[in-house]
């Protein structure tokens, strides 16, 4: 508790409030997050001593060179960016029916059943949900079982294993903003829409995806974000399949070259600038 | 010829409360109709069922001849203006507007000639390009109107659409929406609570009260000859009169309701003594409270303001009389259905 005192001292005194109020976040968002983030950046151009193993200040463009012209990297990095931009569009292609049926058809009680039940894998370990999905994709798993009957197989572990596995991963976080923004559309605009005689399917283009459309470009940041970076999914249900988070994994620890995996991970930053300077385009992150 | 509106045994139920009880209603080709009440009366749950947006329980909707209870509200031939006018907000005025021509695959010319005329009809010319959000109320009101009226509908349903205005625009709304019912000449059904709003825009009124209509008949009929109480005190004011207070005054032992203009102070013939217990000023008119003696009951009168040296005051001797005919005989129960 304040005392009486010290409140009676800062009540006039707004900036010395607010200053108490932002110092510590502002310093945390400071120093673990900018701070970590130029240190990677400048790590890119520092090189290792090939006889130590040690890092050394030494400013080369080397790493970023490499990165950029051995084929490895372009093949790896088309890899992950389609990786991610199927796994956004399955999401996108799921939640947006689940959402509306939440916002729009769904009484009270089951939209709450349903928050919970999309909230509540956000509550389990993520090894333990994609070491689930192992054990599902396996040859002689669940979906084995279930495909088997119609001739079908399991896809195994692979890029497909990987989609399927990042989907399941990244969709609440497509859902919950969907939702939110299903739940901002009125009832009253679609009973407009109707009125003025549009069907289902016209009132749905015209008048709900435009005013929802933040909303999935938000949820679609997430998925694709995430996406991207992702190394540990692959690395369990990607069989021999490397993302870029693996190369970037592999040479911090057996390759013992933070600059190179600096280097590496300047790739999906790039990509998810571009992506956002896309989308602030269409104008979507206004109303976010 | 068909009613514009037919409505037939119309019912409808929400869980256990009944807000549409049983209804028979016909609105006929290029009237005025007004549905006045008291919110939760059920108004607005027939102007919705006849839109198509609610199902009735039982009963039937027909327009112009067609049975149309099971169908769609894109598939009726009526528009609705909605109380919160429900303009897209990512949509240009005249996007809005062209809405409806667009969805039914109008060329876009023509799409673009007939959002014009139908906004010049509201007076809205230049505004084509400015969201709804830039729009004052009244400029939001009339984009709602022309995007209704754009296409052409056999009847208009408005619900409470004056009801988020101020008073002066809700004045001059008021006339241009007659204006453009008789220029357009199609039906308009009205919803509203507004007595005032009813009595001046309609040809016809249905008072609704507890989900039935209490009374119908031409605004004078209403407004001269209330049936029942519920209906003379939500209809203008009036002063009911207990059968002893009638008899006193001349007039029918009977329960009756009398408009404060048809009350005559100090007229020539005399009447039951009182005194004035309170004078409300209102600029054009003064509103007379006066305590009839040995009754126990007040009557109120209305005078207009004729800038008299000395108005009249609390304290104040007259003798009040009501002419025969200028009361309503009430009856004592609300209208059974």
């Amino acid at each position: 508790m304040t005392s009486p005192r010290v409140s009676a001292y800062l009540a006039p005194r707004r900036r010395l409030q607010l200053a108490g109020l932002l110092t510590a976040p502002v310093l945390w968002l400071g120093l673990v997050y900018v701070v970590a983030l130029a240190a990677l950046l400048v790590t890119a151009f520092w090189t290792v001593n090939e006889l130590t193993g040690q890092v050394q200040i030494e400013w080369t463009t080397e790493n970023v060179v490499e990165v950029l012209t051995e084929a490895l990297y372009r093949t790896v990095t088309l890899r992950t960016l389609g990786i991610a931009v199927l796994v956004t569009v399955l999401d996108v292609l799921v939640a947006v029916p689940v959402a509306f049926f939440m916002a729009k058809i769904a009484g009270p009680r089951l939209r709450h059943l349903l928050v919970i039940a999309i909230l509540a894998p956000l509550w389990a370990s993520y090894l333990v949900k994609v070491y689930s999905w192992r054990a599902l994709l396996s040859a002689d798993g669940v979906i084995h079982w279930v495909l088997a009957p119609f001739g079908l197989d399991t896809p195994g572990y692979g890029i497909v294993g990987i989609v399927l596995t990042l989907s399941y991963l990244w969709l609440p976080y497509v859902i919950m903003p969907i939702y939110a923004g299903f739940d901002r559309v009125p009832d009253r605009l679609l009973e407009a829409s109707a009125d003025l005689g549009a069907r289902g399917w016209s009132t749905l283009r015209s008048v709900v995806l435009p005013m929802i459309w933040p909303a999935v470009i938000a949820g679609s940041i997430f998925a694709f974000s995430l996406s991207l970076g992702d190394y540990i999914t692959a690395g369990i249900v990607g069989g021999t399949t490397q993302m870029l988070g693996n190369l970037v994994y592999t040479n911090v620890g057996a390759a013992n070259n933070l600059p190179l995996a600096a280097a590496i991970s300047l790739i999906p930053i790039a990509i998810i600038l571009v992506y956002l300077a896309a989308v602030r385009r269409t104008g979507a992150l206004r109303s976010l | 010829m068909d009613s514009a509106i037919r409505l037939r045994g119309l019912h409808k139920r929400f869980g256990e409360t009944v807000a549409v009880d049983d209804l028979d209603l016909d609105i006929e080709p290029g009237e005025f109709f007004s549905m006045l009440g008291p919110s939760g009366s059920g108004k607005t749950t027939v102007l919705r069922m006849i839109a198509g947006f609610e199902r009735p329980t039982s009963g039937s909707v027909a327009l112009f001849g067609a049975d149309v209870t099971a169908l769609a509200p894109f598939q009726r031939p009526v528009n609705t203006v909605f109380q919160d006018y429900a303009l897209f907000p990512h949509l240009s005025v005249l996007a809005n507007v062209e809405y409806g021509l667009r969805v039914a695959g109008v060329a876009r010319k023509e799409r673009r000639a007939r959002a014009e005329e139908a906004l010049g009809q509201v007076r809205l010319a230049g505004y084509e390009e400015r969201r709804p959000h830039e729009l004052s109320g009244g400029q939001r009101q009339r984009v709602a109107l022309a995007r209704a009226i754009v296409l052409r509908p056999q009847a208009l349903l408005l619900d409470e659409p004056l009801g988020a205005l101020d008073l002066k625009l809700r004045e001059q709304m008021q006339v241009e929406l007659k204006e453009l019912q008789r220029s357009l000449g199609i039906t308009f059904v009205f919803v509203t609570h507004d007595q005032d709003e009813a009595l001046t825009l309609s040809d016809r009124v249905a008072v609704f009260d507890a989900g039935r209509v209490v009374q119908l008949g031409t605004p004078r009929e209403v407004y001269d000859h209330p049936r029942n109480s519920f209906i003379a005190s939500f209809v203008g004011s009036s002063t009911l009169l207990d059968p002893d207070v009638a008899a006193a005054l001349g007039l029918d032992r009977a329960p009756m309701a009398v408009r404060p203009e048809r009350v005559t102070l100090d007229g020539p013939a005399g009447g039951v003594p009182g005194t004035i217990a309170e004078v409300i000023y209102t600029g054009p008119e003064h509103r007379l409270v006066v305590d009839l003696d040995g009754l126990g009951a007040r009557i109120t009168a209305l005078e207009p303001n004729t800038g008299a040296a000395r108005p009249r005051a609390r304290g104040d001797r007259v003798t009040v009389s009501v002419e025969r005919g200028a009361a309503a005989p009430l009856e004592t129960e609300p209208a059974p259905a």
